[in-house]
């Protein structure tokens, strides 16, 4: 996610700080067909770091929907599901730890629902996130463009039993996940900025409470399931100014490895679950309090495989505070 | 806030697990993929003498006599044997310790497999309709077949009868003719485990494979390069573990192939080609229904469905007569009508509205549906741990097999029968607020499959495993019960169900009980 930071150069303010960042589509991108962007619900997407000892705190609420999904690579409608929704309540807390070190954590609470058929919806608490993110540098470039490079680093781990065997109405995939990421943000000094990274999430085997599974064209005598590690990739281009701040762009998830749904089956926990997504947001600093502020944010996924075509809102604010 | 440095250090260390865990190793370990080579606690030298089900006896396949031992022919034969075990490449190393595992044993792991894969319903098609999966144009879409649970009970009671069969076939030309095995014939072909006293000729691995083979290309035609390879690495491994020769590998191949045909004969005429029934049928029993005073089932998927294999009822059954199968069905259910359907239908949405984390993992654990082995595939799964650790030659341990999928065929034909005559409505069809935690089997609700199956299975396995009766008994109570924990049964269905899988197990046991093995 952009960072809607003020323009260069940035400032030591003593006053509570800016609102300079946070809040993504994050739960909103989250869920996807029963857990398939799982590890993006709680990749905190931005390239801002907090001021030492700034604290942003976030409430969020998304609904996303599908009435067609990939089956494989064919795209189809089901009578028996209708129209899956998911939504969440996330709640998210950014520190400022050190000038070139942010830690941040996330924690949805998600139910999910069909419109048409028989099948119960599911909710609960889904996987708490932490990631820590570190500057590694920071120069300015041709004295207009500051470049921003980040390494991030985080872990993901599911908070309740929920179980990930109920797709496409599963609130998650019940995989820890260690997330690798690297992080850049352009940012010049007439609002235009720029943000990308590339991403490698590697996820735990994960646990059914049946003793086998049919997966990839073999039948698993086993409780257990290999769960193919994630790439993720994003590009934002975002202009900002005065109160205003809007990011849009694509991001795509490639899942490496794992089976297609196979024809008129369910999906599966490890399916290959690939998606790319444009994305568009539009944050508002309250004007009365400079230190909230309103976003609004939208997805669609254009093109997927064993994942839902989804169209997403959140909606949620961002208050920041110094300690 | 003095916590700041503290921070700082959790922060980066978060950074450095995220990128240590990264190269975790996450292959999967299947507990049965490496057996124990079985070693028999006895050769069953009388299996010859068992009672046949099919076949009118032992010796209605001929099998020709083998040259001596003492021949330049055998003799040249336990050369090549010799001479290809030293030959080994690990791939046929690999093959060797997994066959040794038993045949028989190996052979029912590979047909849950196939079972499973197979096990999805047809997609529908534009129009609303759903296409038949079709025996003669089987890689189509839809694939044929789908292996839904009578499909399954059906197609792994033909494969165990046959190789039941072919083994007792096996074992009395074995004993008749007594050519010892090639490692004790000749003390320097290695051997896998012990030679066994067990004569070799017809190899009892290639009467498997053969046997086994043309029973699975006729119930799963789609994977028969998968299941001919299969049967060859069988035979291959016959010979490179020091069991059998060429010779004696090549008469137990025509055996079992044999005696595959004259099964493949009973079951093209079993009544299985009009299972599936057709429009007019599907409405005579919902007009009944309706005659009767009673809601008849609905189809919950969109678009609708004909009921699973409607007339699966009228499909021969292996150890009754239709007028048998109709006695020992259950009685009819409540009546959608009665306080009693009320109360029920009351407990199933009171359960599903306070279920608990356990009660959705029996659920889950029990599901069996779309993808799956199915139910008799999953107690198969359990009677394979058994036999596994019973030390049984290959010829006891198929006649557990026979005997439990016997029971569980049987059981189907009356479950189906029963489902159709009554055609009761599922929970969520009378009360739609009711929502399922698996999916809705397509089909009427009383009595439920899953407690007929295992009531059934328990019974049977109990018998051959006596000692573990009461864990049997378990799980086929836990089996019926998730069905009201997916909110898919009624609390009768589940009793009934498996009262009638009951009383068919003891029937079929009474058949074990006369069959000369004990």
């Amino acid at each position: 996610m952009p960072h809607c930071a003020p323009l260069l150069p940035r400032r030591r303010a003593k006053r509570a700080a800016v609102p300079r960042h946070l809040v993504r589509l994050a739960t909103a991108l989250a869920i996807t067909l029963g857990g398939a962007r799982v590890l993006s619900a709680q990749t905190l997407e931005d390239a801002e770091m907090l001021q030492r000892r700034e604290v942003h705190a976030s409430v969020t609420y998304a609904s996303e929907g599908w009435s067609e999904y990939w089956e494989g690579t064919l795209r189809r409608s089901n009578g028996n599901v209708g129209e899956v929704t998911t939504q969440s309540v996330g709640l998210r807390v950014g520190v400022g730890v050190g000038q070139r070190l942010t830690v941040i954590g996330s924690l949805p609470y998600v139910w999910t629902e069909a419109s048409q058929g028989v099948l119960h919806g599911m909710s609960g608490r889904q996987d708490l996130t932490l990631l820590a993110k570190y500057r590694v540098a920071n120069p300015l470039i041709a004295g207009r463009v500051r470049l921003k490079l980040l390494a991030v680093g985080g872990l993901s781990t599911p908070t309740s039993d929920y179980t990930p065997d109920f797709l496409p109405l599963s609130i998650g995939s019940h995989s820890k996940s260690a997330i690798t990421r690297l992080a850049t943000h352009l940012q010049d000094r007439t609002g235009w900025f720029f943000d990308g990274y590339a991403e490698r999430v590697w996820r735990s085997n994960v646990t059914l409470d049946r003793a086998s599974y049919f997966s990839d064209g073999h039948y698993y005598e086993t409780n257990e399931v290999a769960m193919p590690d994630v790439a993720m990739y994003r590009g934002t281009l975002g202009w900002q100014r005065g109160a205003w701040c809007i990011p849009v762009g694509v991001s795509a998830q490639r899942t490496l490895g794992g089976a297609d749904i196979r024809r008129q089956d369910m999906p599966f926990v490890s399916n290959r679950m690939n998606a790319t997504t444009a994305h568009a947001e539009v944050m508002y600093f309250l004007p009365r309090t400079s230190n909230l502020r309103l976003d609004l944010g939208a997805a669609h996924t254009i093109t997927g495989r064993n994942v839902g075509r989804s169209t997403a809102f959140m909606t949620g604010f961002t208050y920041a505070f110094h300690l | 806030m003095p916590s700041m440095k503290g921070a700082r250090i959790v922060a980066l260390a978060m950074l450095g697990i995220a990128v240590l865990v990264s190269s975790c190793d996450k292959s999967i370990v299947e507990p049965n993929a490496s057996l124990p080579p079985v070693e028999a606690a006895s050769v069953d030298a009388n299996a010859g003498s068992w009672k046949m089900i099919v076949l009118s006896g032992p010796d209605q396949v001929v099998v020709p006599d083998p040259t001596p031992v003492t021949g330049a022919a055998y003799q040249a034969e336990l050369q090549a044997v010799k001479t290809a075990q030293a030959n080994m490449t690990d791939a046929q190393r690999a093959a060797v310790r997994y066959w040794t595992g038993a045949g028989v044993l190996r052979w029912n792991e590979i047909e849950r497999e196939l079972v499973a894969r197979y096990n999805l319903p047809p997609a529908p098609r534009a129009d609303g309709s759903y296409p038949l999966p079709d025996a003669e144009n089987p890689f189509s879409d839809p694939v044929f077949p789908f292996s839904n649970p009578p499909y399954a009970a059906r197609a792994y009671s033909y494969v165990s009868v046959a190789q039941y069969e072919a083994l007792k076939a096996a074992w009395y030309w074995k004993f008749r003719f007594n050519r010892l095995s090639p490692a004790r014939n000749d003390p320097a072909v290695a051997t896998a485990v012990a030679a066994s006293a067990l004569p070799s000729y017809p190899s009892e691995d290639a009467v498997l494979s053969g046997v086994t083979a043309e029973m699975l290309k006729l119930l799963f035609p789609a994977s028969l390069e998968e299941i001919t390879r299969k049967a060859a690495e069988e035979r291959e491994a016959a010979i490179l573990s020091g069991r059998a020769t060429a010779s004696d590998v090549a008469a137990g191949l025509a055996l079992g192939k044999s005696i595959a045909a004259l099964v493949i004969n009973r079951a093209r005429a079993d009544g299985m080609s009009t299972a599936p029934g057709n429009p007019a049928m599907w409405k005579s029993l919902s007009d009944a229904a309706a005659a009767r005073g009673e809601t008849p089932w609905q189809s919950q998927e969109t678009p609708a469905r004909a009921p699973l294999l409607m007339n699966f009822g009228t499909v021969k059954a292996w150890t009754m007569t239709a007028a048998q199968v109709t006695a020992l069905e259950p009685g009819a259910p409540p009546s959608t009508s009665s306080q009693q359907m009320k109360d029920e239908l009351a407990t199933v949405k009171n359960t599903i509205d306070n279920l608990t984390r356990d009660q959705l993992a029996i659920a889950l654990k029990w599901n069996d549906g779309a993808g799956t082995a199915t139910p008799p595939g999953h107690w198969n799964a359990i009677a394979s741990d058994y036999v596994r650790d019973a030390r049984m030659s290959e010829v006891r341990a198929a006649r557990v097999y026979a005997m439990l999928n016997m029971a569980m065929h049987d059981v189907a034909v009356g479950c189906w029968d029963t489902k159709m005559k009554f055609f009761n409505p599922r929970p969520a069809q009378l009360d739609p607020s009711i929502k399922t935690m698996i999916g809705l089997p397509n089909f009427p609700a009383f009595p439920s499959g899953h407690s007929t199956f295992s009531g059934a299975a328990a019974t049977t396995l109990s018998y051959f495993f006596p000692q573990a009766r009461a864990s049997f008994d378990a799980m086929a109570d836990e089996a019926g019960i998730s069905r009201l924990y997916g909110g898919i049964h009624y609390p009768s269905d589940i009793r009934e169900g498996k009262a009638h899988g009951t009383r068919i197990g003891e029937w079929v046991l009474n058949v074990a009980r006369a069959d000369g093995a004990n």
